[in-house]
């Protein structure tokens, strides 16, 4: 077992593939923010404390909302 | 970082990260779908009363 792993791949096999994981996962979070971001400009999810009638669709509400989940 | 593709088999891994990745995406999908404010096929009209029968 000197050259063998676990799942057969040798060191540079692992570095090479773990950069293109790392590549395509940052890829797929960076399209997933813009995505979301995008939701929540259409239609936030999470409604302020006089629901989603008096929500308003800003930042400054995102920042109400974000405080009040924290305090 | 690189050494979990030591341990783990890129290719299990990768099947099973995109089996999950879809079944999330597909639960999430239409439990938007299933409601009024995240359904975006069928616009949900303001609900306006039927006018009395005269």
């Amino acid at each position: 077992m000197k050259d063998g792993s676990l799942s057969g791949l040798s060191e540079a096999e692992a570095k090479e593939f773990h950069s293109i994981f790392m590549t395509s996962f940052f890829l797929f979070t960076a399209i997933a923010v813009v995505a979301h971001i995008l939701a929540w400009m259409w239609r936030p999810w999470l409604p302020g404390p006089g629901g989603y009638k008096t929500a308003l669709d800003s930042i400054q509400h995102f920042a109400q909302v974000s405080i009040s989940y924290l305090t | 970082m690189w050494r979990i593709w030591l341990l783990f088999d890129p290719r299990r891994a990768l099947i099973m990260l995109f089996t999950f990745l879809f079944g999330l995406a597909i639960v999430i999908h239409f439990i938007l779908l299933s409601t009024d404010r995240f359904n975006w096929l069928e616009i949900t009209l303001p609900y306006t009363p039927p006018s009395m029968p005269s």
